[in-house]
C-alpha cells in the first residue's frame, strides 16, 4: 500500500513500485528504494534546474524562473539596442555623427530603471533567505553529518546514536575509487553511477529535520540540487539548517568545496521514506531506538552486530535477498 | 574628452619625423633588463601575459579533454609527467586540482593583470595624460620583475610534493584546511610565495599609477579631463592597494599555519576556516574589479573612438567605476553563501552585491548612447568592443541571479558559476584585451595588422567561447559541481559540446597569431593616428611607434576644450 | 630638440637594481621553502636571498639620495616621493588590517569547539596573560615619546638647528631600539608560547609584525642620522627624514590600537604574569 502511495506521488514507474511495495514495512526491515529515473538526479542534456522536492526549493525555483526572465530580457534588450546602432548609425547611413554627449532625463532612468528592477527582484529574494533559516522546531528529528576525505558520515542521534558511514559505489570499468565497496549497478536499486553510495542518508519524508553539519578534516559541502540544499561541512564548526523532503524518493547530490583528490568522488544520496518505514530502517541497526524506547529488533541485530545496514559490499551477490528480509 | 589631437598636431609630426634617428636608445640587455622607459616595460608586461596566456589557456585544452566524455582519460599522464607514482590513483586525481589551480592563477595574476594593467596601462596612461614616463620608473621595473618572479615560483609547484600528489592542488583561492593541514610539503608554500612576490610587484605598480596620475598630468589635463581610461586605472590602483595587503597578511596566516605552527585556520586550536574565505573575499572580489575596470576603460576609448562622438556621460562613466571600486569593497561574503552565515549577514551582502548593478548599467548604457547617433565604422577594435559589451551583460546579469542568498544555495559551486565567472573574465576581460590590442597594436608596433584577419578572429573566437561557456550555465542549473575531473552521465551532452567549443576557439588563436606575424612581417607602416577623426587622445598625437621619451615638451590641453 | 628636456620629472638611465633586488627577494621565498621543508640548500639560500635583497635595496636607496644631491628631486618628484609614501603607509594600514581581523574573530567568537579555546577569550589554554601596565605600557609610554622626540628633530631641522636635528634623532633611535628590546624581553618570558591556539598566533604575528616595522623604522632612522652627520637635509629639502619621520608615526599608531585592544581589551580581567 505504501509502496503504492509513493508511486503515486514521485510518478514512479510500475518497477519501481514493485520493488518498494515488496518490502512491507515490519520492524528493522528496509531494502533501498529504486529512485525514479530524472527525479532527484541530473536528467540527460538537461537545460534547467532540478525539479524541486522541497518548500524553498518550490519557492527558490519560482524566483529563479522570474530572475531568469528578467536577465534574458536585460540582455535581449541590450542586444537589440547593438543591432538597432549597427543598422542606423553605420557609417554609410549615418556620415555625419551627432555631437550629443548628455541628456539629463536619460541618465536619470537608466540609474533609477535597474534601482527599481533590483527592488522587486530583492523583496521575495529576502524573504526566500528568511524562510531558508526558521529553525527546526524542537521536536524535529536531528541528523548529524560529517564530512570526511573523502565519504560521508551520517548520525542519528534521536534514534539511538548510530553511525552511517556512506562511501560511494564504484564505476565499472575506472580505477578503484573505494577499496572493498561494489560497483554500481550490481542491486536492482542502485543510481546513476558517480552518485550512488552503498550506505544511503535515510530521512523521513514530509516532517521538519534539523541537519547539524560538520568536518572532521578539511571544508566540504553538503549538497542536494533537488531539496535545495547546500551547507558547507567546515571543521570546527557546527552549521545547522532545516531540510524538508516532501516526498518519499531518492535524491541525489555531491560534494560542493573543494576537498582534496576524490572531491568528485563523495556523492550525497538522500533516501525520503515515509515515518513507519523510517522507523523500520531504524531497526535494522545495531542500537536503533523509535522515540527513545527500544523496540525489538529480533533477528537482525544479531545477524549485524556492528555494521548496521551496509549494503555488504564486500558480501556476494546473493545476499541482497538477505537484506531485503 | 579633450579634442587635444589638432591642437598638438604641428608640434609632434616634426618631432616624429626628426626625433628617431638621435634617439639614443640603450643597448640590449640595458633596455630590457633594467629598463626604466614605461613602453618598455609595457611591451615586456604584454609579452609576458600573452606567454601566460598560452600557458593557461593550454592548461584550459588539457581541463576541455578530460572533460570530453565522463570517466578519467589524460591525467594519469600529466601525474606521471610531474614524476608521480602512476599507479596511484588519488596521485592521478589530485593532478585535476593542480590544473585548475595553476589554470585560474595564471589566468588572474599572469595574464588579465599584467596584459590590461602592466602592459596597456603602462604604455597608455602616461602618454594619455601628457606623461614623459611613470612616476617611478625604476620601481616600474621592480613590478614587472616581481611578476616574472612570482610566475616562476607557481611554476616550481607542480614539480614538487603537495600532498595527496605533485603539486598545489587548492584551487586559486587556497582555502584552509585544504591548503594548510591537507596539503603538506612545498608545493603550496611556492604557490604562496608566488601571490607574495606578484602581489608585492602590483602594490608598487598601484603606488605608481596612481602618483603619476595625481601628479603628472600636462597642464590643462584636469581630474574632469583626463580619459576614461586613465580613470579606469586610477580606480583599478586604488583597490590593489587597499585590497592586496589583506590577501598578503592571509596568506601570510597560511604560511605560519602551515609550517610554524600557528592556528589560525586550525579549528583544533580554535582557530576558524570561514576567517580565511573572509580575508581571501575581501581582496577577492575587488581583485574581480581590478580585473575588469581598465577593460571598462578600455572599451570607452574604442567606442568614443569609432562613434566619431564623445563619450557619453563622462562624469556619469567616471564615478560610476568610483561606485563600482567603493561598492566593490562591502560585498565580498556573496562568495561565502554556503558557508553558514547568519540570516542577517546573507540579507545583506545580497542586497549589497545587487547594488553593483546599478553603475555597471550606466556604464553599459552611455556606451549605447555614445555609439546612438555615430557614424560608426566597425574596425577591428570596435567590432571586439561590441563584443564585449554583450558578453559582459550575460556575465554580469548571472551574476545578479548569484548575488541573491537563497537562490545562489543551488547554484554555489555549480558551473553556474563557471559560466558567470568565465563570460565576465575570458569573454569580457579577454575580449576588452583583444579590443585593445587591435586598437593599439600599430601605435605600439609601428606596424598594421591585417583588419580581416582580425576580424576573422573576433568570429571564430566568438562563436568558440560562447559554444564553450554558454552551455555551463545549463550543467550548473542541473548541478554540475565545480572542480570535479569526473562526473555522472547526465553531464556528457553538453560537457563534449564545451569540449568543442574549444577547438573551435583554438583556431581563432591561431589566426590571432597569424595576423600578428603578418604585421611584423608585411604590416603597412602605420601613421600617428591610423584610426582618423574619432581618435582624439594624445596617443595619436604621436607616431607609431613614439618617440623613444615623448613629450620632452609637455604638451598644453586647450582649456576650452570640453568633453 | 629631441633628447632636450623641457620639464622637471626625473628621466632616469636604465638600471640593474629592480632586477637585482627581484632576484634577491626570489631567492629568498625559494630558499624559504627549502628551509620548512628541511631540503638541501634550506639553510644557507634564505641568507644568501637576504644579503643579495638587502645589498641592492642598499644600492638602490643610495642612488636615490645620490640623485637627490645631484638636484634630481626637483619639487614636483619630491611631490611624487610624498605620494608614494603615503600611499605605502596604506597599504601598511591594510595589511594590519588583515591581522587585527583575525584577531578579533578570535576574541569575539571564540571556539566552543576546540578544547584549548573552550569559548572563552583568553582561550583556556592560555593560564596568564600580559599584564598590559607593566612593560607594555611603559612601551607605549617609549613610543609616544619617540614621536615627540622626531617632532623635535624635524623642527630643528626647519629651523636649522643640526644640533637638535641629531640629538632628536640619537633620542628616538635609543627609544626605539629600547622599544624593541623590551619587547623581544616580554616575548622571552611571556606566560604563553606562539603555536598551538588562537591566543599566541594572533598576539605573536601582530605584535610581531609590529615589531619588525619597528625594526625597519629605526634602520630608516639611522640612516637619516648618519645623513645627517654627513651634513645632508636642508631645512628645505629633506624628504628622506620626512619618509622616515611619517613612518615612525604609523608604527606608533598601530601600537597605540595593538595596546588598547590586544593588550588591554584582549586580556581584561584575566589573571596576569
Ligand atoms: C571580471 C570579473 C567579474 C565581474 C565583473 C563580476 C561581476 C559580478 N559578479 Fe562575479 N565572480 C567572478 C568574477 C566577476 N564577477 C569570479 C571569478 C567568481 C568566482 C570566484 C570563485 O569562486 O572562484 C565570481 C563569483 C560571483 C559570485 C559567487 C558565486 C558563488 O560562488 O556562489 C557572485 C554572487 O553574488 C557574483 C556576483 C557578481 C555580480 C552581482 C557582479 C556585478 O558586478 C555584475 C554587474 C553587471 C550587470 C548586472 C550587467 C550590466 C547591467 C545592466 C545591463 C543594467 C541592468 C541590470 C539589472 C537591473 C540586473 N560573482
Ligand atoms: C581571466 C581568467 C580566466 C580565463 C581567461 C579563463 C579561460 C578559460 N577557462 Fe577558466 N578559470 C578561471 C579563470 C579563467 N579562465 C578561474 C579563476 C577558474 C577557477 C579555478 C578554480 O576553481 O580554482 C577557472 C576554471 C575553469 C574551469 C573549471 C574547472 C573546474 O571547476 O573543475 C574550466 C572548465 O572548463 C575552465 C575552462 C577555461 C577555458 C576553456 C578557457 C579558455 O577561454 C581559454 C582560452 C584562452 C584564452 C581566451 C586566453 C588567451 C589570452 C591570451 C593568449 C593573452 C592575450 C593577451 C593580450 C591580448 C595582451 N576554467
Ligand atoms: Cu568533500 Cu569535496
Ligand atoms: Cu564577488
Amino acid at each position: 500500500m505504501t509502496g503504492a502511495f509513493v508511486a503515486l506521488v514521485v510518478g514512479a514507474t510500475p518497477a519501481f513500485a514493485q520493488a518498494t511495495a515488496a518490502a512491507a514495512p515490519a520492524a528493522g526491515s528496509y531494502t533501498p528504494m529504486k529512485p525514479t529515473p530524472g527525479i532527484g538526479m541530473p536528467v540527460d542534456g538537461g537545460i534547467g534546474l532540478q525539479k524541486q522536492f522541497s518548500p524553498t526549493g518550490e519557492y527558490g525555483a519560482w524566483l529563479h524562473h522570474g530572475l531568469l526572465w528578467i536577465i534574458g530580457l536585460i540582455c535581449l534588450f541590450v542586444l537589440a539596442l547593438l543591432v538597432i546602432i549597427a543598422v542606423r548609425f553605420n557609417r554609410r547611413a549615418n556620415p555625419v555623427a551627432s555631437k550629443t554627449s548628455h541628456n539629463t532625463a536619460l541618465e536619470v532612468a537608466w540609474t533609477l530603471l535597474p534601482v527599481l528592477v533590483l527592488i522587486a527582484i530583492a523583496v521575495p529574494s529576502i524573504d526566500l533567505i528568511a524562510k531558508q533559516y526558521k529553525p527546526a522546531p524542537e521536536s524535529a528529528l536531528t541528523i548529524k553529518i560529517t564530512g570526511n576525505q573523502w565519504f560521508w558520515t551520517y548520525g542519528y542521534p534521536d534514534n539511538g546514536d548510530f553511525e552511517v558511514i556512506s562511501n560511494m559505489l564504484n564505476i565499472p570499468g575506472q580505477p578503484t575509487i573505494n577499496n572493498g565497496i561494489r560497483e554500481v549497478g550490481t542491486r536492482p536499486w542502485d543510481g546513476p553511477s558517480h552518485l550512488e553510495v552503498d550506505n544511503r542518508m535515510v530521512v523521513p519524508a514530509g516532517e521538519p529535520i534539523r541537519l547539524q553539519i560538520t568536518a572532521a578534516d578539511v571544508i566540504h559541502s553538503f549538497a542536494v540540487p533537488s531539496l535545495w540544499f547546500k551547507l558547507d561541512a567546515v571543521p570546527g564548526r557546527i552549521n545547522e539548517r532545516v531540510l524538508f523532503v516532501e516526498k518519499p524518493g531518492v535524491y541525489y547530490g555531491q560534494c560542493s568545496e573543494l576537498c582534496g583528490a576524490k572531491h568528485g568522488y563523495m556523492p550525497i544520496a538522500v533516501e525520503a521514506l515515509p515515518r513507519d518505514k523510517y522507523n523500520a530502517w531504524v531497526l535494522t541497526h545495531a542500537g536503533g531506538l523509535i522515540d527513545g524506547k527500544k523496540k525489538p529488533v529480533a533477528a537482525t541485530a544479531a545477524a549485524a552486530p556492528a555494521a548496521p545496514a551496509t549494503d555488504a559490499s564486500a558480501a556476494p551477490a546473493g545476499e541482497a535477498s538477505a537484506e531485503a528480509e | 574628452m579633450a579634442t587635444t589631437a589638432d591642437h598638438f598636431q604641428a608640434h609632434t609630426e616634426d618631432h616624429g619625423h626628426h626625433g628617431h634617428d638621435h634617439e639614443h636608445k640603450p643597448a640590449f640587455f640595458a633596455r630590457w633588463f633594467m629598463s626604466t622607459n614605461h613602453k618598455d616595460i609595457g611591451t615586456m608586461y604584454l609579452i609576458f601575459a600573452i606567454f601566460a596566456g598560452v600557458v593557461g589557456g593550454a592548461i584550459s585544452g588539457i581541463m576541455r579533454a578530460e572533460l570530453a566524455q565522463p570517466g578519467i582519460q589524460y591525467l594519469g599522464f600529466f601525474a606521471k609527467m610531474v614524476g608521480d607514482n602512476p599507479t596511484d590513483f588519488n596521485a592521478t586525481l589530485h593532478m585535476w586540482n593542480v590544473l585548475i589551480t595553476a589554470h585560474g592563477l595564471i589566468m588572474v595574476f599572469f595574464m588579465v593583470m599584467p596584459a590590461i594593467i602592466g602592459g596597456f596601462g603602462n604604455w597608455f596612461v602616461p602618454i594619455m595624460i601628457g606623461a614623459p614616463d611613470m612616476a617611478f620608473p625604476r620601481m616600474n621595473n621592480i613590478s614587472f620583475w616581481l611578476t616574472v618572479a612570482g610566475f616562476c615560483s607557481l611554476m616550481c609547484s607542480p614539480f614538487v610534493p603537495g600532498g595527496t600528489g605533485m603539486g598545489a592542488g587548492t584551487g586559486w583561492t587556497v582555502y584552509a584546511p585544504l591548503s594548510t593541514s591537507g596539503s603538506v610539503g612545498p608545493a603550496v608554500d611556492f604557490g604562496i610565495f608566488a601571490l607574495h612576490l606578484a602581489g608585492a610587484g602590483s602594490i608598487m605598480g598601484a603606488i605608481n599609477f596612481i602618483t603619476t596620475i595625481f601628479n603628472m598630468r600636462a597642464p590643462g589635463m584636469t581630474i574632469h579631463k583626463m580619459p576614461l581610461f586613465v580613470w579606469s586605472v586610477l580606480v583599478t590602483a586604488f583597490l590593489l592597494l587597499l585590497a592586496l595587503p589583506v590577501l598578503a597578511a592571509a596568506i601570510t596566516m597560511l604560511l605560519t599555519d602551515r609550517n610554524f605552527g600557528t592556528t589560525f585556520f586550525d579549528a583544533s586550536g580554535g582557530g576558524d576556516p570561514v576567517l580565511y574565505q573572509h580575508l581571501f573575499w575581501f581582496f577577492g572580489h575587488p581583485e574581480v574589479y581590478i580585473m575588469i575596470l581598465p577593460g571598462f576603460g578600455i572599451i570607452s576609448q574604442i567606442v568614443s573612438t569609432f562613434s566619431k562622438k564623445p563619450v557619453f556621460g563622462y562624469l556619469g562613466m567616471a564615478y560610476a567605476m568610483v561606485a563600482i571600486g567603493v561598492v566593490g569593497f562591502i560585498v565580498w561574503a556573496h562568495h561565502m553563501y554556503a558557508t553558514g552565515l547568519s540570516v542577517n549577514t546573507k540579507m545583506y551582502f545580497t542586497a549589497a552585491t545587487m547594488v553593483i548593478a546599478v553603475p555597471t548599467g550606466v556604464k553599459i548604457f552611455s556606451w549605447i548612447a555614445t555609439m546612438w547617433g555615430g557614424s560608426i565604422e566597425f574596425k577591428s577594435p570596435m567590432v571586439w568592443a561590441i563584443g564585449f559589451i554583450f558578453l559582459f551583460t550575460v556575465g554580469g546579469v548571472t551574476g545578479v541571479v548569484l548575488a541573491n542568498g537563497g537562490v545562489d544555495d543551488v547554484l554555489h559551486d555549480t558551473y553556474y558559476v563557471v559560466a558567470h565567472f568565465h563570460y565576465v573574465l575570458s569573454l569580457g576581460a579577454v575580449t576588452a584585451l583583444f579590443a585593445g590590442f587591435y586598437y593599439w597594436f600599430p601605435k605600439m608596433s609601428g606596424r598594421m595588422h591585417s583588419e580581416f584577419l582580425a576580424h576573422v578572429h573576433f568570429w571564430i573566437f566568438f562563436v568558440g567561447v560562447n559554444m564553450i561557456f554558454f552551455p555551463m550555465h545549463f550543467l550548473g542549473l542541473q548541478g554540475m559541481p565545480r572542480r570535479y575531473p569526473d562526473y555522472a552521465e547526465a553531464f556528457t551532452y553538453w560537457n563534449h559540446f564545451a569540449t568543442v567549443g574549444y577547438m573551435v576557439m583554438s583556431a581563432s588563436m591561431v589566426v590571432w597569431f597569424v595576423n600578428i606575424i603578418y604585421a611584423f612581417t608585411a604590416g603597412k607602416k602605420a601613421p600617428a593616428n591610423y584610426w582618423g577623426e574619432g581618435a582624439t587622445t594624445l596617443e595619436w598625437t604621436l607616431s607609431s611607434p613614439p618617440p623613444y621619451h615623448q613629450f620632452e615638451t609637455l604638451p598644453v590641453i586647450d582649456e576650452t576644450v570640453h568633453h | 630638440m629631441a633628447g632636450t628636456k623641457n620639464h622637471d620629472y626625473h628621466i632616469l638611465p636604465p638600471d640593474i637594481a629592480p632586477l637585482a633586488t627581484t632576484l634577491g627577494a626570489f631567492t629568498f621565498t625559494t630558499g624559504m621553502v627549502l628551509f620548512m621543508h628541511k631540503m638541501p640548500g634550506g639553510a644557507f639560500v634564505p641568507w644568501l636571498g637576504m644579503a643579495l635583497l638587502l645589498a641592492s635595496m642598499f644600492m638602490w636607496f643610495s642612488k636615490i639620495v645620490n640623485e637627490g644631491h645631484a638636484g634630481d628631486h626637483t619639487p614636483v618628484v619630491q611631490l611624487h616621493q610624498r605620494y608614494g609614501m603615503i600611499l605605502f603607509i596604506a597599504s601598511e594600514v591594510m595589511f594590519f588590517v588583515g591581522w587585527f581581523w583575525a584577531f578579533f574573530d578570535f576574541s569575539l567568537f571564540p571556539s566552543k569547539l576546540a578544547e584549548v579555546v573552550g569559548g572563552q577569550w583568553p582561550p583556556k589554554a592560555i593560564e596568564a596573560v600580559m599584564d598590559p601596565f607593566a612593560l607594555p605600557l611603559l612601551n607605549t609610554l617609549i613610543l609616544l615619546c619617540s614621536g615627540t622626540t622626531v617632532t623635535w628633530a624635524h623642527h630643528s631641522l626647519i629651523h636649522g638647528d643640526r644640533d637638535g636635528l641629531k640629538k632628536g634623532l640619537w633620542a628616538t633611535i635609543l627609544l626605539g631600539v629600547f622599544f624593541s628590546f623590551i619587547q623581544g624581553y616580554e616575548y622571552l618570558h611571556a606566560p604563553f608560547g606562539f603555536g598551538g591556539n588562537t591566543y599566541g598566533s594572533a598576539f605573536y604575528m601582530a605584535t610581531g609584525f609590529h615589531g619588525f616595522h619597528v625594526i625597519v623604522g629605526t634602520i630608516m632612522l639611522i640612516v637619516c642620522l648618519v645623513r645627517a652627520y654627513k651634513g645632508d637635509f636642508t631645512p628645505r629639502q629633506h624628504f628622506g627624514f620626512e619618509a622616515a619621520a611619517w613612518y615612525w608615526h604609523f608604527v606608533d599608531v598601530v601600537w597605540l590600537f595593538l595596546f588598547v585592544s590586544v593588550y588591554v581589551w584582549g586580556g581584561w580581567g584575566y589573571a596576569t604574569h
